[in-house]
C-alpha cells in the first residue's frame, strides 16, 4: 500500500516538477486526439447513414404465377425462418398492379391492353446487416432462386456494391488518419517523458543501485503517460463537444440543411469512455518507448 | 561471501581489472587500497552487477553474479549495501525518506519502515535529523545518511566507494568506526580507498590494486 502511495506520488511529483510541459504536452495530445476524434466522428455518422441506405436495400423474390396456395405458404415459412431475413412482406399481383399504377400513371393505360395482369406476387425482403455485403446477397439470392414456385430473385446488385466501396473506403480513411494521429500522440507524450527522466536520472541511478526493479522504475512514468494520455483524451472530447453544438446550433439558425441536425450524433457514452482509455493507452505507450530507450531506467 | 576467480575487465583496450583472483570471509572487514584508477570501483561494481567482467567469475553470498540475469541484480542488491563518495542522497525527499528507500522498493510494511529506518538513523546518530533535507546537512552527517540507507535492510555485505573522499581526518575517523561497528555485528564490510589516514584506523585485512593488478596482501592493525 505503501508503496503503492509512493509510485502514485512520484508520478504526481514528475507532472508538477515538468509543469509547463505536463500542461503543453496535454494540450498538444487533446488537439491530436481532436483531430482523430473528427474523422471518427465523421465515421461514426457516415457509417450510420450508409446503414440507413443499405436499410433500404429491398430484394424482390417474384414468384411464378402457376405457384399454388399451398406452395406460397411454403416459401413464405422458409423464407421467415431464414436468419438473413430481417424483414418481409408479401405483394400480391393485385397489389402490384395498383402500385404500378399509383407510381406510373401515364404508362398504366399499357397494361390494360394486355388483358390479363402481367406483374407477378412477390416477396420484398429487407435482410439482416451481417447478410448485406455484396458477396452474401449473391449467395443468399441464389440460394432462394433454387425454391420451387420462385421466378426470380431481382435486386440492386450496382447499388449494393457501390455502398459496400463506399463503407470500405471510409473504413480504410478512418483506420489510416487513426493510426497515422495515434503515432503522433504517442510521439508527443514519449518526448514529455523523455524530458522527466532525464530530469531525473540521477534518482533512477540511485533507485537502481538500492535494488529497485525495472517495473518499480517504471511505473511513475507508465502511469504518468496514461495521465496526460488520458487528460489529453478527455480535453479533446470537451473539444469535440463544443463543436459538435456549435455545428448543430449553426444549422438551426440558418435553417440550412434542417432536419439533418437531429441526425448526427455524437459519441455515445461507452464509446466516450473507450476513447478516454485508448488516450490512457497510447500515453502509456509513450513512456514505454522513452524507457525503452533510456538506458538508466533499464536494470 | 565475496570470490573473484580470475577476474579481467577491460574498457577501450585499457586493463581495469588483470585476472584478479580474491576470496572474502563472511564477518570480514576488507580494505581495498589503490591509487585513483586502479580498478577498485570497478571491482565494487562487479560485486554489485553494475559491471561485466570480460573473463572470469565473480561469486557473492553463494550466488554467480556474472551469470545473473538482468531481472535478478535488484534482488542481489537488496542484500548489498552501498555507500559512495558523493552520498547520493535524493535532494528533495528528507532523510528519513532517502534511508526509507531501499525497504520501500521492497514493498515492507509502513510499521516495518518506521522501525527500521528509526534504527538505522539511531545507528549512525543523525536520528534527529529525520525530517530535514540533505542540503541541510553537514557533509559527514550527509555520510551517515548514506551508511544508514545502505544498512537500513540489514544486507550481508557493505561496500563503500571512497566514503571518505569528501571528509576531513576527524569525520573519516568517525565514519571509519561506524563502519568497524557495522562489521562487529557480522557484516562483511570493504572499504575503498585511497587515503592511507584510513588504513591506520582500522584492524582489518589490506587489499591492494595497482593498475588492475592484485598485489601481495598484508594485514594492518590499528
Amino acid at each position: 500500500m505503501r508503496t503503492l502511495y509512493y509510485l502514485l506520488r512520484e508520478a504526481w511529483a514528475n507532472m508538477r516538477t515538468n509543469r509547463t510541459t505536463t500542461m503543453v504536452a496535454i494540450l498538444t495530445t487533446a488537439f491530436t486526439l481532436a483531430c482523430i476524434g473528427i474523422f471518427l466522428l465523421l465515421y461514426v455518422n457516415l457509417r450510420a447513414a450508409a446503414g440507413w441506405l443499405q436499410d433500404d436495400i429491398k430484394i424482390m423474390v417474384y414468384l411464378n404465377d402457376q405457384t399454388s396456395g399451398d406452395a406460397l405458404v411454403a416459401i413464405e415459412q422458409q423464407l421467415r425462418g431464414d436468419r438473413a431475413v430481417a424483414a418481409m412482406h408479401f405483394v400480391s399481383k393485385e397489389q402490384a398492379l395498383g402500385e404500378f399504377k399509383a407510381q406510373f400513371p401515364s404508362e398504366s393505360h399499357l397494361l390494360e391492353g394486355l388483358g390479363q395482369n402481367p406483374l407477378p406476387a412477390s416477396f420484398v425482403v429487407t435482410l439482416s446487416p451481417p447478410f448485406r455485403s455484396p458477396d452474401a446477397v449473391t449467395r443468399w439470392s441464389e440460394r432462394v432462386q433454387r425454391l420451387s414456385g420462385v421466378a426470380k430473385v431481382d435486386y440492386n446488385q450496382d447499388w449494393i456494391d457501390a455502398l459496400a466501396m463506399v463503407i470500405r473506403s471510409i473504413e480504410l480513411v478512418a483506420i489510416g488518419i487513426g493510426v497515422i494521429l495515434s503515432a503522433a500522440a504517442v510521439t508527443i507524450i514519449a518526448n514529455t517523458i523523455r524530458l522527466t527522466l532525464f530530469a531525473r536520472r540521477d534518482e533512477i541511478a540511485i533507485l537502481r543501485l538500492i535494488g529497485a526493479t525495472t517495473g518499480f522504475i517504471r511505473i511513475p512514468y507508465l502511469l504518468e503517460g496514461a495521465v496526460l494520455g488520458g487528460l489529453g483524451s478527455a480535453l479533446s472530447l470537451l473539444m469535440l463537444k463544443f463543436l459538435y453544438e456549435l455545428f448543430r446550433q449553426q444549422m438551426r439558425t440558418t435553417g440550412k440543411l434542417s432536419g439533418l441536425d437531429n441526425l448526427v450524433a455524437f459519441f455515445p457514452l461507452s464509446l466516450c469512455l473507450a476513447l478516454v482509455a485508448v488516450g490512457m493507452a497510447l500515453g502509456c505507450a509513450g513512456s514505454f518507448v522513452s524507457l525503452r530507450r533510456f538506458d538508466e531506467a533499464k536494470t | 561471501m565475496i570470490q573473484l576467480i580470475h577476474v579481467s575487465k577491460h574498457y577501450d583496450r585499457r586493463p581495469a581489472l588483470s585476472n584478479v583472483t580474491l576470496e572474502i570471509e563472511k564477518g570480514e572487514f576488507v580494505l581495498l587500497m589503490g591509487p585513483s584508477g586502479a580498478g577498485k570501483s570497478t571491482l565494487l561494481r562487479m560485486l554489485i552487477g553494475a559491471e561485466r567482467p570480460d573473463d572470469g567469475q565473480v561469486f557473492v553470498h553463494g550466488r554467480n553474479v556474472t551469470s545473473l540475469k538482468k531481472r535478478e541484480i535488484p534482488y542481489l542488491r537488496r542484500k548489498v549495501g552501498t555507500v559512495f563518495q558523493d552520498f547520493r542522497l535524493l535532494p528533495k525527499k528528507s532523510v528519513f525518506e532517502n534511508v526509507a528507500l531501499p525497504l520501500l522498493v521492497q514493498g515492507v510494511s509502513s510499521g516495518d519502515i518506521k522501525r527500521k529506518v528509526t534504527e538505522a538513523l539511531r545507528a549512525v546518530g543523525v536520528e534527529h535529523k529525520r525530517d530535514q533535507l540533505p542540503v541541510g546537512l553537514s557533509t559527514g552527517e550527509q555520510q551517515r545518511v548514506c551508511i544508514a540507507r545502505a544498512i537500513v535492510n540489514g544486507p550481508v555485505v557493505l561496500l563503500a566507494d571512497e566514503p571518505t573522499g569528501n571528509l576531513d581526518p576527524e569525520l573519516t575517523g568517525e565514519i571509519i568506526e561506524l563502519f568497524k561497528l557495522i562489521n562487529a555485528r557480522g557484516t562483511t564490510v570493504v572499504v575503498a580507498t585511497h587515503d592511507p589516514h584510513v588504513m591506520g584506523r582500522v584492524n582489518s585485512r589490506v587489499v591492494t590494486l595497482a593498475q588492475g593488478v592484485l598485489v601481495p596482501e598484508q594485514r594492518v592493525s590499528a
